[in-house]
């Protein structure tokens, strides 16, 4: 069956995005007509509370849904590739709980502004970047391992940090800060998308002129040197990348995990390790499974929303716990 | 310096050599280290690189290759110091094969030697049809043209380190410095390896375990020991049985290969080392 499919599975892929889009279009809390869907995107159309809904719900919901999912399954995929650790993640780097930390304090700090919120969130995310990035210039920069201690190190501190404002604070921000940190794509706006949108776009280009850089270094970083890869650069400069596209999903999403742990390693059962193929693979995957995360996070409960993060830890420790019991069959 | 013999007259022709080094050091420990290697290899020249674990066999390769920077000394590669070079200008003129006991199990083995492309191409380009035929043509000349789609952990240690030789094989140098290229190798694929550089023009620098295969394919040996050069020169020159015995620890035997008549080392086995 696979075999069979095999010329056929980004065309298949695609058109089971499309259809996805569609579907988590019209899926929400009120149902919507499907013959009205499509005059009421692009057109006028005579019920405007369901133009509404989708124009200024729905939409960029679903956009926000598509470019953070990618985005995510792309960092870590570009990660798992840059430190041939197959357990990366883009929150390895103490992205979230800088993140974290920053919306904690704008919660406490500044209750009245909303936007207080991601801007906080996106600075807190940079503190975390440079810290391990300091630590790791400090370290000597040996191998991206290197990197991902430092990750954990400064993961830990940050959220010792976070967890000591919240425990003084009072219990409503706490509620607020906790439920940020599960994700969501409720605070979805087209501020959120033009923000994430080019960020996605120049990692994903960069990765594609630099695929066959990438490649050399899942080998080893001598192969790689041996084939004229600037080692050193070439991760500095994408480590910087994949941390500036999640710090602003985060900012604007929260903490959704699993994603750009779980999605690459299904790509790379589906259709191999490659780095283009991954990198498109994993882009397509992620903007997939989130807006299917979300569309369930909107429904699955009566009048009330899931944190994304909850739905997706759950299906990332499943699928990692199927992929360990066929793993004596098939090496990953 | 080559001595032409033209109509009568004697010319006398310096030839540059294509890689030299001099006084080149490198400490990867504070009482251990590389001393003062001088080395001169021309065109076509084979030099087998031999000593005991831990001698520096693989150091001193990592230092040509440039991979590492030396603690003192200079490489000139083709009259130009070797660190003036751009990353992708190295790589187009030496290739190495390094011992790497990591691999990237999710590739193929088609994929794996297409990285030989890399230092030719521009970040824009494409692998195309004809360089496909040359990836193709390498597989063939390594004999794994059955195995090109196959995924890279599927290979035996063998096959995979043939997949390796195919990279830099395409990586198109050449210089080529391999390090313990016969290593997981099967006795034909060793001689087969071998013979597919002996065939060509290319020039080799390898380090070799098995003392034989390094005097019938190289034309030079130089021998290490803790780091120190104890002697360098044509296989005859350099495996002395009294040398030999010193420097591994072990009485050997010294006749020739009966057949191409090439020094051939046998070590005494067992007790009998007294």
């Amino acid at each position: 069956m696979m075999k069979l499919l095999r010329p056929f599975r980004w065309l298949l892929l695609i058109i089971l995005l499309l259809l996805s889009c569609l579907w988590c279009l019209n899926t929400g809390a009120v149902a919507l007509d499907w013959q009205l869907l499509w005059p009421c995107l692009f057109d006028q159309c005579d019920a405007s509370a369901q133009q509404q809904i989708l124009l200024e719900l729905r939409l960029p919901r679903l956009l926000l849904g598509l470019v953070a999912g990618a985005g995510l399954a792309l960092s870590g995929a570009l990660l798992q590739n840059l430190s041939r650790n197959m357990l990366a993640d883009p929150y390895l780097f103490g992205i979230i709980s800088g993140a974290g930390l920053g919306a904690t304090l704008a919660t406490l700090l500044l209750p009245q502004y909303a936007v207080a919120l991601p801007l906080a969130a996106f600075f807190g995310a940079l503190l975390a970047m440079v810290l391990v990035l300091g630590f790791a210039a400090l370290g000597g920069w040996q191998r991206l391992d290197t990197v991902i201690l430092a990750g954990v190190a400064v993961s830990f501190l940050l959220s010792a940090v976070t967890s000591l404002l919240l425990y003084q604070s009072e219990a409503f921000a706490a509620n607020r800060v906790i439920f940020w940190l599960m994700g969501s794509l409720a605070r979805a706006d087209y501020q959120a998308l033009a923000v994430i949108t080019p960020c996605l776009l120049v990692c994903f280009a960069l990765g594609c002129l630099y695929r066959r850089q990438l490649d050399a270094l899942q080998w080893s970083d001598q192969t790689a040197q041996s084939l004229g890869v600037a080692v050193l650069p070439i991760r500095l400069l994408f480590l910087l990348l994949t941390a500036a596209l999640t710090a602003c999903i985060v900012a604007y999403c929260g903490g959704i995990g699993f994603v750009g742990l779980m999605i690459p390693h299904l790509v790379r059962l589906l259709f191999g390790g490659q780095t283009l193929v991954l990198l498109c693979g994993s882009m397509l995957c992620g903007s997939m499974f989130l807006i299917w995360v979300d569309a369930g996070a909107r429904t699955l409960l009566p009048e009330q929303e899931l944190p994304l993060g909850v739905i997706t830890a759950g299906l990332g420790s499943l699928f990692f716990l199927l992929l360990l019991s066929r793993k004596g069959q098939r090496p990953l | 310096m080559n001595l032409f013999h033209l109509s009568g007259l004697n010319f006398q022709v310096s030839i540059q050599p294509l890689l030299s080094c001099h006084n080149l050091s490198f400490r990867w420990h504070p009482h251990a280290g590389l001393q003062q290697v001088d080395l001169t290899l021309h065109a076509q020249d084979r030099l087998g690189i031999i000593g005991p674990n831990g001698a520096g066999k693989s150091t001193l390769l990592k230092l040509l290759a440039g991979l590492l920077r030396p603690a003192s000394g200079e490489i000139l590669l083709c009259g130009q110091l070797l660190s003036h070079y751009s990353l992708a200008e190295k790589a187009r003129s030496l290739a190495l094969l390094a011992q790497d006991t990591e691999q990237a199990t999710a590739s193929t083995v088609f994929e794996l030697v297409e990285l030989g492309l890399l230092p030719h191409k521009q970040l824009w380009q494409r692998t195309d049809q004809h360089d496909q035929i040359r990836i193709s043509q390498v597989l063939t000349q390594v004999g794994l043209t059955d195995k090109a789609t196959a995924s890279v952990s599927s290979l035996s240690g063998g096959e995979l380190q043939r997949a390796q030789f195919a990279r830099v094989l395409l990586q198109g140098a050449k210089l080529l410095l391999l390090d313990e290229p016969t290593n997981h190798l099967d006795v034909q694929y060793q001689h087969q390896l071998l013979q597919s550089i002996v065939s060509t023009e290319l020039t080799l620098i390898a380090s070799f375990h098995d003392l034989n295969l390094a005097a019938s394919y190289c034309n030079q040996l130089l021998l290490l020991q803790q780091g120190k050069v104890v002697a360098v020169g044509s296989p005859e020159q350099v495996l002395q049985p009294k040398l030999i015995s010193e420097v591994f620890g072990r009485r050997c035997l010294v006749d020739s290969n009966p057949f191409d008549g090439k020094p051939r080392v046998t070590f005494a086995p067992g007790a009998c080392n007294d």
